[in-house]
C-alpha cells in the first residue's frame, strides 16, 4: 500500500494531494502540462522533498516531516520511476543496462524471459546509441521491472510510441503489477493511456487534486466543470440555471428524450474526423462541437441532437447529483426538447 | 574545406616541430644523451610529471566534479579563482610561489620542521608543474563532468545505488574519455612547465632547464636534441588518451 500526502511547493503554486493506492492497483494521475504530476511523483520517489507530509509504503515510513522526521534517501527507498526519456546508460550493453539495478536476482532467467516478452530479446549485446525510440523505452520498462522495486511510477512513459506498442506496454504492466501486488501510478495526459491503464484515475489541475474514482466515473460524472473541460467536455450549454456538459462524443443525432438532453441548434461547421464526422452546433448562445456517424444533413437549417445522460454542474461549477427539473416548463428535465431562448 | 587546406593548416602549425627535425642529427643525439648523467633529466620530467598527474587527479577530480554539479555557493567564485591561476603567467606564478612555500614563510617553516624544502628541489619542481597544469586540468575534468546527464545519475540512484556507487559505475565512466584528455593536458602543460619551474626548482633539471642551461652553456645544437626527447617522452601518453577516448566513444556508439 502507497501512501502519500504531501504538499509541495513550487514556483507557481502548491502541490496538494493525498493518495492511497492498494498493492496492485494501478492509478493514473490524469492532468494537464504543468499540472504538477511529475512533482507528485518525484516526491514519491525522494528527489523532491515536501514542504509538508507523509509517504510510506507498505507501512514503511519514507517521508515524514512530522516528528520523528523522516528522508529516505531515493536510492533506498526501492520506488521505481520511468520518464518520458528512457534514461539508458550509454556505456552499458542493453544487458548490463537491465541488470543495472544491485536487486535483480543473479540468475538471469528472469531477464532473458522478461527481454523476450519485451521484444528485445535480441538486442541484449546492442549498445543504447543503436536503438530506436521503442526499443529504447522497452529496455527502460524492462530495467525497472526488474529492479523489483515496491512501487512502480510511470511518468508519461509512453509519450511518442506507436499505438500498438502502447497498447503491449500497458497490457504487460498491467499484468505484472497485479502479479506482484505493487502499487503502480501512471503520469499521462492522453486520457485514453490512463483509461487503459487505471483502475482508478486521479485529475490533477494546478496542484490541486479534483477527482479521483474509477475512470468511467471520472469521464461520465466530472465532479465540477473544470474537470470536465479537462477531461474533454468541449460545450456547456445552459440548462435553468444550470450547465449540462457536452462531450462530443457522447451526441447522438437525433431527438432521444429518454436518453438524454435533447439540443436542437444550427450547424455552423462540419468536418470528417476519423470513420465519421465532426459538427459544431450552434445551440442559442452555446457552442457545441459533436462527434456523428454519418454526416450531418441540416436542410431544415435545424438539426437536433440528443446528449446521452450528461453531467449538470451548479453555478458555482460543481456537479449535481441529478438533472435539475425546475425550470421544466422550458425543458422536460432530462427528456422532452429544449429550446434555447 | 578540403583535406588539402586542412593539410597546410597541419603543417603550418607542426612548423616548430618540422624545423626541428630538419635541425638536429643524428650524430648531435647521439653525442647529448651519451654524455654522462644526460637521461637524468628524461628521469626526472617523467617521474615528476607522474606525480603531478596524481597530485591533480587525486584533488582536482572531486572539486571538478562539485564545480560541474553546482555543488557549492557561487560558483562564479570559485571559477574565477581557478581562471586567475589560469592567466598568471608562469614566470609570476614562480615567483609568487617564492613568497608562498620559500623557506622563510609560514608554509616553509612547516617544510623545515618535515625536513622537507621546496627550493630546488623535486617537490618544488612537483609544486611548480602543479600550479602551472592544475587550472587546464581543473576546467577540462569540469567540463567532462559536466557531460554527463545528471537524469542518468538519479536514475540510477534510483535503481539502488548509493551516490558513491552512482559515480563509480555511471559519472566516473561516462566522464573518463574527457577525464583522460583533460589529464594529456595537464601532463603536456607538465612536461613542459619551466616558467614557475625556472625561479623555485632551477635544481633538480627536469628536460625543458635541461633544455635552457644547454643553450646557455653550449649552443643550440647540443640543446636541441633534448626538444626531440621532451616530444618523444611526453607524446605517449596524451596519444594513448585520444586513442583510449576514440575507442570509448565508439564502444557506445555500438
Amino acid at each position: 500500500m502507497l501512501h502519500a500526502d504531501v504538499e509541495v511547493d513550487r514556483r507557481e503554486f502548491t502541490v496538494r494531494a493525498t493518495l492511497q493506492v492498494a498493492p496492485g492497483e494501478r492509478l493514473a494521475l490524469f492532468g494537464p502540462s504543468g499540472a504538477g504530476k511529475t512533482t507528485l511523483l518525484e516526491t514519491i520517489a525522494g528527489l523532491v522533498q515536501p514542504r509538508r507530509g507523509l509517504i510510506s509504503v507498505n507501512d514503511r515510513v519514507l517521508t515524514s516531516t512530522d516528528p520523528p522526521v523522516r528522508a529516505v534517501p531515493s536510492w533506498q527507498r526501492r520506488v521505481g520511476l520511468l520518464r518520458q526519456n528512457p534514461g539508458l546508460f550509454p556505456h552499458l550493453s542493453v544487458r548490463d543496462n537491465l541488470r543495472y539495478a544491485p536487486s535483480v536476482p543473479r540468475s538471469g532467467n528472469e531477464m532473458s524471459s522478461l527481454a523476450s516478452v519485451l521484444g528485445i530479446g535480441d538486442l541484449l549485446s546492442a549498445m543504447p546509441a543503436r536503438l530506436s525510440g521503442g526499443q529504447a523505452h522497452r529496455v527502460a520498462l524492462g530495467r525497472l521491472l526488474l529492479a523489483h522495486c515496491d512501487v512502480l511510477l510511470l511518468d508519461e512513459p509512453y509519450t511518442g510510441l506507436d499505438a500498438s506498442l502502447r497498447r503491449t506496454l500497458t497490457d504487460l504492466v498491467s499484468t505484472l503489477v497485479a502479479e506482484r501486488g505493487v502499487p503502480a501510478m501512471l503520469v499521462t495526459h492522453e486520457l485514453g493511456d490512463a483509461q487503459a491503464f487505471a483502475d482508478r484515475l486521479a485529475v490533477l489541475d494546478h496542484g490541486e487534486l479534483l477527482q479521483v474514482g474509477a475512470p468511467n466515473d471520472v469521464v461520465l460524472r466530472p465532479a465540477s466543470r473544470r474537470v470536465a473541460e479537462l477531461i474533454g467536455y468541449l460545450g456547456f450549454v445552459p440548462v435553468g440555471d444550470t450547465q449540462a456538459g457536452v462531450h462530443p462524443e457522447r451526441v447522438i443525432a437525433g431527438a432521444f428524450g429518454d436518453r438524454g438532453l435533447v439540443l436542437a441548434g444550427v450547424i455552423t461547421a462540419c468536418r470528417p474526423a476519423g470513420a465519421g464526422w465532426e459538427a459544431d452546433l450552434r445551440v442559442g448562445e452555446s457552442a457545441i462541437t459533436c462527434r456523428l456517424a454519418d454526416k450531418p444533413s441540416a436542410a431544415d437549417g435545424e438539426f437536433t441532437v440528443t446528449v446521452l445522460d450528461p453531467p449538470y454542474f451548479g453555478p458555482d461549477g460543481s456537479a449535481l447529483p441529478d438533472a435539475p427539473v425546475e425550470g421544466a416548463g422550458q425543458m422536460g428535465a432530462r427528456s422532452g426538447l429544449w429550446r434555447a431562448p | 574545406m578540403s583535406v588539402v587546406g586542412a593539410g597546410v593548416i597541419w603543417v603550418a602549425l607542426l612548423g616548430p616541430v618540422i624545423v626541428l627535425l630538419d635541425h638536429i642529427s643524428g650524430s648531435a643525439i647521439a653525442s647529448a644523451l651519451t654524455q654522462p648523467g644526460a637521461l637524468q633529466p628524461v628521469v626526472t620530467s617523467l617521474e615528476s610529471g607522474l606525480v603531478t598527474l596524481g597530485v591533480l587527479a587525486l584533488i582536482c577530480t572531486p572539486l571538478s566534479w562539485m564545480l560541474a554539479r553546482g555543488k557549492l555557493p557561487f560558483p562564479r567564485v570559485w571559477e574565477a579563482g581557478v581562471l586567475c591561476s589560469l592567466l598568471l603567467p608562469p614566470l609570476v606564478i614562480g615567483l609568487l610561489l617564492v613568497f608562498m612555500v620559500g623557506p622563510y614563510t609560514p608554509i616553509g617553516e612547516i617544510l623545515t620542521d618535515l625536513h622537507q624544502n621546496a627550493t630546488n628541489t623535486f617537490l618544488a619542481l612537483v609544486i611548480a608543474e602543479v600550479y602551472e597544469s592544475a587550472p587546464y586540468y581543473l576546467l577540462g575534468a569540469q567540463a567532462a563532468f559536466a557531460s554527463v546527464d545528471p537524469r542518468l545519475e538519479e536514475q540510477a540512484g534510483l535503481l539502488g545505488d548509493r551516490p558513491r556507487r552512482v559515480f563509480r559505475r555511471v559519472t566516473l565512466p561516462l566522464a573518463a574519455p574527457g577525464l583522460a584528455m583533460s589529464l594529456a593536458i595537464a601532463w603536456a602543460r607538465a612536461m613542459g612547465a619551466f616558467g614557475a619551474v625556472i625561479i623555485i626548482a632551477y635544481h633538480p633539471y627536469g628536460i625543458p632547464l635541461e633544455i635552457y642551461t644547454t643553450l646557455q652553456e653550449t649552443g643550440l645544437p647540443s640543446a636541441l636534441p633534448y626538444a626531440l626527447v621532451l616530444l618523444v617522452v611526453a607524446l605517449p601518453l596524451p596519444l594513448a588518451a585520444y586513442i583510449w577516448s576514440a575507442r570509448a566513444a565508439r564502444r557506445r556508439r555500438g
